[in-house]
């Protein structure tokens, strides 16, 4: 579907049904000029989980995504070059010392947000991570408490049905995953056996894609696209569980609805927002606006809809919005087998080891995991050309061995640091919107973490039996921060509840409140937090609080 | 006021069933006796009552035949699905072949007694069993992590070669009953055939429990009926190791029944795996795929093989009272 040519599809008071070809479900829809309880930007972990629970509390609630609103089995093609479109190419500025390539790794836009085509690992933080001040000595304390978000973690496992294994081998105990993991591809027993080689442990991947039938979701069939987008549903994301629950109970989504701007009043409180959706400025009249845009969009919004009270953009009365960037280092150590491998079969993550979040005898702040991979061609001949700088007969004869490629990578944890941020340039986009600067370097800590990654995943790959291996040193993925939550409102922009602290009716709710960013996948969390927001909302609502 | 007497319990499906499989078995009874000479069996009324070696025979064959058939099914697609990587995976069918071969004609022949090719067939199917068992296991353990519930999930499954094991026995069985003089019950190692029996079913019925559960446990028990085979057929394998060492005026009625309810669930299962097949991406029309990949449809009638075999055990036990 090319979303400039047909528009807008959930309209009509109809939404497109995810899981048949061509099918609709009903959707409720509001007016304009009626002030819904709550207006959401963005569908993906965050608003579209916070979407989805506060329309079964009973508040209403339209969710708006600049992105299209697709149905996997018609829309989702078998290639890469097709599916970019699910990614957020819009224009940014990127500079630093290590500037974020943007993309594939860090954005979605689509209705599901990133979660249509992220990798599924859904991993819970180590409990100490939140609070990594006090207990690890890095970083800044959560305003959260880990055996609170330890509930909020298996609620959102039981609704995303994740496939994990019979016991996880870190952590404190934690409920049996709803479904049994996946088998691994021999791209995941090559980590494994060099974990055991090792001494460390090791484990099937915790994913949220099923490993039976559930619901209308077929078991996952192990094609290998889940990071273009699942064409077969077997991927649990905010697109196939938590948008189909949303609009059943009574909320509306807006696909194609970008927000440009939140409108306060004179008393300093949000009253809705304006967004463009076919090919016009709309307003939404809204009691409470959520921003759950991600790290970049999130601080954008905030900081484009600066008006004469709030000059340096809204809940910026602590000048944290933008800032605190943090994305996680996602280096690679690639290498090869004899045997054919087909390292693109199967979800691309199916074996970790989180060794390192659990260990704390290294020289540095922060843990990592890493994972088994299974980059499909593109990207494979991007991480050739890009990180190892091959080019022509020898790029040709590196693909021909594409079948017999092993590789792990990592998902780092760097830290916050003030002067990594998000700011807006002076460069409009398509909707005349100021685009954002995202400015980014390492720190020495953020280096020492990846060199001794690299190293330690060198050796799993050789004693996993692996040879010819070579480091991917430039990778990022996630990204979080730039709208921090804390117990001070003078340095973070949100409390606990994902409340702006200056604007009593304007919520973040994604992964812009992440203080530290941890080293596992950050979808999880995200998802964790905006159950226990939904939570909290209704609680303060009870107590006439909102 | 209208007396205690007694009456007979509600039909039930599964009395049903039971009545079915006697009724088929009384009309062979009468029809062999009418063609047989009169010193070969045993006097009509006590045929007619408790049924002949010659029936038991007939239905231990059918045993060994349901389960060598699935074995022949089952192990044909999965090791199909594992390309057939190893010659010795080619093993099972041939063997589940011979051993359904011989357990047709041991059900067909009129001839008395027991077959040295039929014995053969049967003893090569209970040996490949256990070295199939040897190998299933040798996968599990050379994966990483060895013995863990990933590698019982998704390496060889360890118990699918123990039923080509009892179908070699159940036909081993069956021509040790059919090679008995009439009237006798035949010894095995000192032991009695109906009770040896009685205790193998059990076991294997608890055994092909725990292979369904294993498995339906790695299908998280999605659907509720998954719990139905890891539920009802351990009263049945309960009942048969009762029936092992019970008494010998004991009778058997409710280990029918149970045994009738697994026969059911053994056949009934092939439907409700169908229809796991349909819920899999492209359903049957991906068929291809689905019966490979999806819940294995040859697998749950050895459930309705073993429970044949224990019915011949309850009747070789109830004939031999002494």
């Amino acid at each position: 579907m090319s979303e400039i040519d047909e528009g807008p599809r959930a309209t009509g008071n109809q939404a497109p049904d995810v899981f048949k070809v061509g099918a609709w479900v009903p959707m409720r829809q509001f007016r304009e000029d009626e002030a819904v309880d709550f207006v959401i930007v963005g569908t993906g972990a965050g608003g579209g989980t916070l979407a989805c629970r506060l329309a079964e509390k009973g508040f209403s609630v339209v969710a708006m995504d600049a992105g299209a609103y697709y149905r996997p089995l018609e829309d989702f093609a078998s290639d890469e070059e097709e599916q970019s479109k699910l990614y957020w190419t819009d224009q940014r500025l990127v500079d630093g010392d290590n500037p974020l390539k943007m993309g594939a790794n860090n954005s979605g836009k689509a209705v599901g947000g990133s979660t249509v085509h992220y990798a599924m690992v859904s991993l819970r933080f180590r409990p100490e991570w939140f609070k990594a001040r006090s207990t690890l000595g890095y970083g800044v304390d959560w305003p959260l408490d880990w055996r609170e978000m330890w509930g909020y973690y298996a609620q959102a496992e039981r609704a995303l049905t994740i496939s994990g294994p019979v016991t996880y081998p870190w952590g404190p105990k934690r409920p049996r995953y709803p479904y049994r993991p996946h088998e691994l591809n021999a791209v995941g027993k090559v980590l494994a056996r060099g974990c055991e080689a090792m001494g460390y442990k090791w484990s099937p991947t915790p994913l949220a894609t099923v490993s039976a039938p559930h619901g209308e979701s077929p078991p996952c069939v192990y094609r290998g696209f889940c990071r273009i987008g699942c064409s077969t549903n077997a991927k649990q994301s905010a697109l196939t569980v938590w948008l189909p629950r949303a609009l059943k109970a009574g909320a509306e989504i807006r696909d194609l609805a970008m927000v440009g701007r939140i409108e306060t009043d004179a008393r300093g409180l949000a009253t809705g927002v304006h967004y463009h959706r076919n090919g016009q400025w709309r307003f939404q009249r809204a009691k409470n606006v959520v921003v759950a845009g991600y790290a970049i969009e999130t601080p954008r919004l905030l900081l484009a809809s600066a008006n004469e009270r709030f000059p340096d953009g809204l809940a910026n009365s602590s000048g944290a919005v933008g800032r605190y960037l943090m994305t996680q280092s996602n280096q690679g150590v690639w290498g090869q087998m004899d045997d054919e491998v087909r390292w693109n079969k199967g979800p691309p993550s199916l074996a970790m080891t989180e060794h390192w979040n659990y260990e704390d005898r290294k020289d540095f702040f922060g843990g990592y995991c890493w994972m088994s991979q299974g980059p499909l061609p593109q990207e494979w001949a991007s991480v050739q050309t890009g990180s190892r700088g091959l080019w022509g007969e020898e790029l040709r004869r590196e693909m021909e061995l594409y079948n017999h490629q092993v590789g792990v990578k990592m998902v780092g944890e760097m830290l916050p640091v003030e002067t990594n941020r998000v700011t807006l340039a002076d460069e409009v986009d398509q909707y005349g919107l100021r685009v954002a600067r995202v400015t980014y370097s390492w720190t020495d800590n953020d280096k020492a973490l990846i060199a001794h990654a690299l190293d330690q995943m060198e050796q799993n790959l050789l004693a996993g039996g692996a040879r010819k291996t070579f480091r991917q040193e430039d990778d990022t993925n996630h990204l979080n921060g730039t709208a921090r939550m804390g117990d001070d409102p003078r340095t973070s922009v949100v409390n606990a509840d994902c409340r702006s602290w200056d604007i009593p009716n304007l919520w973040v709710c994604d992964g812009s409140v992440f203080p530290t960013v941890g080293g596992v996948n950050p979808s999880l969390t995200i998802q964790a937090i905006a159950l226990r927001t939904a939570d909290r909302i209704e609680t303060l609502a009870k107590r006439g609080e909102l | 006021m209208f007396g205690l007497k007694r009456r007979p319990p509600p039909p039930t499906l599964s009395s049903f069933a039971v009545d079915m499989a006697h009724a088929m078995l009384q009309a062979r009874a009468t029809k062999a006796l009418a063609k047989a000479p009169a010193a070969a069996v045993e006097t009509a009324t006590h045929v007619r009552r408790t049924g002949s070696n010659r029936q038991d025979a007939w239905l231990l064959h059918g045993a060994a035949a349901l389960l060598g058939g699935s074995v022949f099914a089952d192990s044909g697609v999965e090791h199909y699905r594992g390309d057939f990587q190893n010659r010795a995976m080619f093993l099972p069918l041939i063997v589940s072949a011979c051993s359904i071969a011989a357990s047709l004609h041991g059900a067909t022949t009129r001839k008395h007694g027991s077959h040295r090719m039929r014995d053969a067939a049967y003893a090569a199917a209970g040996l490949t069993g256990i070295v199939g068992t040897g190998f299933h296991l040798y996968n599990v353990t050379k994966e990483p992590g060895g013995l863990s519930w990933l590698n019982l999930f998704y390496s060889a499954p360890i118990g699918a070669p123990a039923a080509l094991s009892l179908s070699g026995m159940m036909g081993f069985m069956a021509e040790r009953v059919r090679e008995a003089p009439a009237g006798t019950e035949p010894q095995l190692l000192g032991l009695r055939t109906s009770r040896v029996l009685a205790a193998l079913t059990g076991l294997g019925l608890f055994g092909t429990v725990g292979e369904a559960g294993l498995l339906h446990f790695r299908g998280a028990f999605h659907n509720p009926a998954m719990l139905l085979p890891v539920t009802m057929p351990p009263v049945a394998a309960a009942l048969m190791l009762e029936a092992a060492v019970s008494p010998p005026r004991k009778r058997h009625r409710w280990s029918r029944i149970w045994l009738a309810v697994t026969a059911i669930l053994g056949v009934g299962g092939v439907g409700f795996h169908a229809y796991g097949v349909s819920r899999a991406m492209g359903g049957w029309k991906n068929w291809r795929q689905n019966v490979v990949d999806g819940p294995p449809l040859p697998a749950p009638p050895s459930f309705a093989g073993l429970a044949l075999g224990g019915l011949a055990a309850l009747r070789l036990i109830e004939r031999h009272r002494r």
